[in-house]
């Protein structure tokens, strides 16, 4: 997909390299001499935290380098697209080639253009090589498996058709299906149509309005007891959770402090508050990190310096600090370091807007998202913000907090004020498949779902691992990143997959830099082992094929293979 | 000459350098030294350095104390207690455990209790369970969605349809697709929330003209072509655009859309136009604004509506040429980055136009109710007749909006005890960039009849009546 437009660029800065001197690690994070030798032992490249006792739990979280000849081999690849694009350009110029793409209205040529024709280099020439690799349309429930509908494009990616066959039973490793709640059968959907037939599947007014039904209120007081906060708040869309609600929090002389990496979502909102915003090193919250040149833009030191030095110019105060965080970040598969971040939160006075749109859910022994993963207080984080979309299989989003807040948000949420509120249905379905995951149903399914989904992520990402590709994130998160680097590569890799029945998710540039392009698996808990294991051996497969398998740091299979220094090879042939 | 005289000077000096004694010399000697000394050496003692020790800059992250992350609300704030509506809020609804009529939801065509709509939904409920568990790039795509814009476009008898999963993100999607830092917006006043958003984030020129005043849109477009005149090369790359509503949601008016597209070839400037209100109302078969005023829909360059209203379900969509609304399917921030919309409802709005299409009447009740409604002394009627949703403002402001805000709720609350379900207009007073005024607004849907028109409206009356006198 390339879903980030051109002004993603503050949020997406190309990181620079680790801070440690042979360059294994990225972010900032040191290891201490025993845990390099223990990693260094194992074949690994990961740290362990030892943070005195911030940490309840290992916090492993890697971010192998590219190796330079990959590096090069990238650039020179985008190098060789950009200059047949620009002869592909000339071509169409001159009528050489045939134009596919639409046109202006012959009464409208002399309007100024609706969008720069340079805008659209990128995805004329990279990105409609490989579109079919994006917004394939599936018609079965997002499971497991779903069914995607075959379609053919005979000019080059520009339309498609639809042959009217339906590929079955294609493995899903591309949904945000985490704890498997997307289902057409059971106890969800039963109590959704239930209520679909009682309310019909629209509101027609707003909270404030009319549009307030005893549904809402029954799964915001439900929303709260589950967070373990005191109230909350849901609203109809999790992107618009963010953008309409930032505002209503913060503003002018206000200052917001954001990870490089947030969703844009978080950025609008920040964007839309008027606030002053200032961009922080990816996780990288710098209470202990002391001898990287990092810690310089952390986000201690920006804090330090935004109360020490105040407003720019007029020299006042900040009113507040909010600072924003995500849970899982979605394209690197980490998890953010929240035990510093509430200790710096607490430290400087400032505030904590924590989005757990991936996390919540899919993280924690029952499932209460990165808040209980660390094992912290949900009091410590001000707005505890999160989706439906994921974890439980519907849509929409939520905010939870003190009771002032939510009062606040009530009365000023510009969500409350102006936008149609959640659906019946949709309410129903959150409402049931969170008490399934609270054991209120009465089973044990969600506590079971929860845990299947730890293991299968544990599972997947060793055994990935141990196959020599280069896997971003911690190795608790479900979101698993795969490196693929080379343009030509992300439109290979989708293909094959799908050739061999299985969906993934590739993304390049600009939703990555430019030459991290990736594959990203999502992890659920319907997935079988079975499932698992025909997905790995295919990525297997198609890693050989492909020659994905860069890693220099090769996870040593639990069976005492001894440390294999082939793929350190093949990667500099 | 000159050259001449100045030699002789010259020679003259170093004669006299050569003439002058020693004490002289050295006396002239200490003297330059001075001099030099003086340019050199700092006369005054340089401000010892601001920069802050540790200790100092410990004490003021001691001291500094942030405002509260949100002010207390008053206890007796208007909006901090909702209204519980228990059960659907269809034709007859309970609100706060009272059973009333409703003339509050936006519901023009009765369809949120269709039993077609809801079989559909369900029928997409058993297929596709309820949520999409992704955007539309990454497997969020349902063939339901492909359906529904395919649906749309074929309605609205334009090239290309894209749905969004949220009423309010469309139309903020859409403009800061388009419009950039630098480009121009001509907006009317009265425009609603959604667009002064989508406008904020654009963050491109934004210059308002009077609520349907079609002279001074044409004023400032004047101006725009002077100054771009003077400055023809940027002239050359400044999108301009005109936002407006088909039906405004402030105001209940309709906006003049022939002066709109005459002004839009005249000064260049593209239109865009929000229709949530207008969609499924206006023209014959409910396309809207461009059908009611016969105006080829190619004339507009982006038309959006939200699927809440009049469809009874959730989401929006916007229609054009492919050429437009293609650019949104990476650009639009709604759409990329936001989970599809769930099958059932996309299910939902299929049906939904489908019903519309088989028999659309609207029109005759909403002239009735704005007849009735007309002479109540103290209140006043605001919109279109053929508008379904109209706002009533109070005659004569108390002089505070609180006050009238206030009063406007006794009238609401009394109705509501006497089984009429009405609303006031909500805004957010801080932001709204043009704040209406305090308002009720009426919605008018197809399954209220005559009789409970008639009803509402005399209630309305008498208990403006009781309030107001």
């Amino acid at each position: 997909m390339r879903p980030e437009p051109g002004g993603c660029c503050c949020r997406r800065t190309v990181r620079a390299n680790g801070c440690v001197a042979n360059g294994e690690v990225r972010n900032g994070y040191v290891r201490s001499s025993a845990a390099a030798a223990a990693a260094a032992a194992a074949g690994q490249i990961h740290h362990v935290t030892q943070n005195g006792g911030l940490y309840k739990r290992p916090f492993n979280e890697a971010f192998e380098e590219t190796p330079m000849l990959v590096a090069v081999l990238t650039y020179v690849g985008y190098g060789v697209l950009t200059l047949f694009g620009y002869l592909r350009d000339f071509l169409r110029y001159w009528r050489i080639e045939k134009c596919h793409h639409a046109t202006e209205r012959e009464e409208q040529k002399d309007f100024v253009s609706l969008y720069q024709d340079f805008e659209n280099f990128y995805t004329r020439n990279l990105y409609m090589r490989i579109r079919d690799n994006w917004n394939r349309p599936i018609c079965s429930v997002p499971g497991a498996r779903v069914d995607i509908m075959e379609r053919q494009s005979h000019d080059y990616n520009w339309s498609f058709k639809y042959t009217g066959n339906i590929i079955k039973g294609v493995i899903n490793m591309g949904s945000y299906n985490y704890l498997g709640f997307a289902r057409n059968t059971g106890s969800c959907q039963e109590a959704a149509a239930k209520v679909l037939e009682e309310y019909g599947a629209g509101v027609c007014s707003t909270r404030q309005e009319i549009g307030n039904l005893d549904k809402h209120e029954e799964l915001e007081e439900l929303v709260a007891r589950f967070l373990g906060v005191e109230a909350a708040m849901a609203y109809g869309m999790g992107f618009a959770t963010n953008s309409m609600n930032i505002p209503a929090l913060v503003g002018k002389g206000c200052l917001i402090l954001s990870d490089e990496l947030n969703h844009a979502s978080l950025v609008l909102g920040a964007r839309l508050s008027g606030a002053t915003i200032r961009i922080f090193k990816h996780n990288s919250s710098g209470v202990h990190v002391q001898v990287c040149y990092i810690d310089m833009q952390s986000l201690e030191k920006l804090l330090k310096d935004a109360i020490v030095y105040g407003q720019p110019r007029t020299r006042r105060p900040w009113k507040k600090i909010l600072i924003l965080v995500e849970g899982i970040y979605s394209m690197e598969g980490s998890i953010v370091r929240l035990p510093e971040v509430i200790a710096l939160k607490k430290k400087y006075k400032a505030y904590l807007y924590l989005d757990e749109a991936h996390s919540i859910g899919a993280l924690g022994p029952t499932g209460r998202g990165v808040v209980e993963y660390f094992g912290l207080d949900p009091e410590d984080v001000d707005v505890m913000m999160g989706t439906f979309t994921k974890s439980f299989g519907a849509s929409g989003g939520y905010i939870g907090g003190k009771k002032e807040l939510i009062d606040y948000l009530r009365t000023h949420s510009h969500s409350a004020v102006y936008a149609t509120s959640l659906s019946p249905p949709v309410v129903e379905q959150i409402i049931t498949s969170m008490k399934c995951i609270m054991g209120q149903d009465g089973t044990s399914l969600g506590k079971e779902c929860v845990q299947q989904l730890a293991e299968n992520t544990r599972y997947f990402r060793r055994r990935l691992k141990e196959m020599g590709f280069i896997i971003y994130g911690n190795e608790d998160s479900p979101v698993v990143p795969l490196m693929l680097y080379m343009p030509a590569k992300i439109g290979a890799f989708g293909r094959e997959m799908l050739k061999r029945n299985i969906g993934v998710v590739v993304v390049g540039f600009p939703a990555t830099p430019i030459i991290e392009s990736r594959a990203r698996f999502c992890l659920s808990a319907a997935h079988t082992k079975e499932i698992l294991d025909t997905a790995l051996k295919e990525i297997d497969e198609v890693g050989d094929l492909l020659q994905l398998k860069y890693s220099r740091h090769r996870l040593v299979p639990l069976l005492d293979r001894p440390f294999d220094e082939t793929t350190y090879e093949e990667t500099e042939d | 000459m000159a050259t001449a005289t100045e030699q002789w000077v010259l020679v003259e000096m170093v004669q006299a350098l050569y003439e002058a004694p020693a004490y002289h010399l050295i006396l002239e000697g200490i003297l330059i030294l001075w001099i030099i000394r003086l340019l050199f050496s700092k006369t005054y003692k340089l401000q010892e350095r601001s920069d802050l020790t540790v200790k100092e800059k410990e004490e003021l992250i001691e001291e500094w104390q942030p405002e509260p992350l949100v002010p207390p609300v008053p206890k007796d704030h208007p909006a901090l207690n909702y209204n519980i509506v228990s059960g659907p809020p269809s034709h007859k609804t309970v609100v706060n455990g009272k059973e009333c009529i409703n003339f509050a939801s936006f519901n023009f065509l009765g369809l949120l209790d269709n039993p077609r709509v809801k079989a559909a939904a369900l029928a997409s409920l058993k297929k596709y369970g309820v949520g999409t568990c992704g955007p539309r790039g990454f497997y969020g795509t349902f063939d339901v969605h492909l359906d529904l814009e395919d649906r749309l476009a074929k309605f609205m008898k334009t090239e290309e349809a894209i749905i969004y999963s949220y009423g309010f993100a469309t139309i903020a999607s859409a403009i800061p697709a388009y419009s950039k830092r630098g480009d121009i917006v001509f907006v009317d006043r009265a425009a609603c929330f959604a667009i002064q958003k989508g406008l904020q984030a654009s963050r491109s020129d934004i210059k308002l003209f009077k609520h349907n005043d079609m002279a001074d849109l044409e004023r400032l477009l004047k101006e725009q072509e002077i100054e771009d005149q003077k400055n023809p090369r940027k002239a050359r790359v400044t999108r301009r655009f005109i936002v407006v509503e088909g039906l405004y949601m402030n105001t209940g008016t309709i906006c003049p859309l022939p002066e709109l597209v005459k002004l839009k070839y005249k000064y260049k400037a593209r239109i865009f136009l929000e229709e949530s209100l207008s969609f499924g109302v206006l023209g014959e078969h409910g396309r809207g604004v461009t059908e009611h005023y016969g105006i080829n829909i190619d004339d507009i360059d982006l038309i959006s509506a939200n699927m809440e209203n009049a469809l009874a379900s959730i989401g929006g969509f916007c229609c054009g040429r492919s050429f437009v609304i293609d650019h949104q399917r990476l650009s639009g921030q709604g759409y990329c980055f936001s989970a599809s919309l769930p099958p059932l409802l996309a299910a939902a709005a299929i049906e939904a136009l489908n019903i519309m299409e088989e028999n659309p009447v609207l029109k005759e009740k909403c002239g009735q109710i704005h007849k009735a409604l007309q002479g109540i002394s103290g209140l006043k009627v605001v919109g279109e007749s053929l508008s379904p949703a109209f706002h009533l403002q109070l005659e004569e402001s108390t002089g505070s909006r609180e006050q009238d805000v206030r009063l406007l709720q006794e009238i609401v609350d009394q109705c509501m005890n006497r089984s009429i379900a009405l609303t006031q207009a909500r805004y957010l007073e801080k932001e709204e960039k043009c704040l209406p005024p305090p308002s009720i607004r009426v919605v008018v849907t197809v399954e209220q009849t005559e009789e409970e028109l008639e009803r509402a409206a005399s209630t309305i009356k008498e208990v403006a009546q009781a309030v107001l006198l």
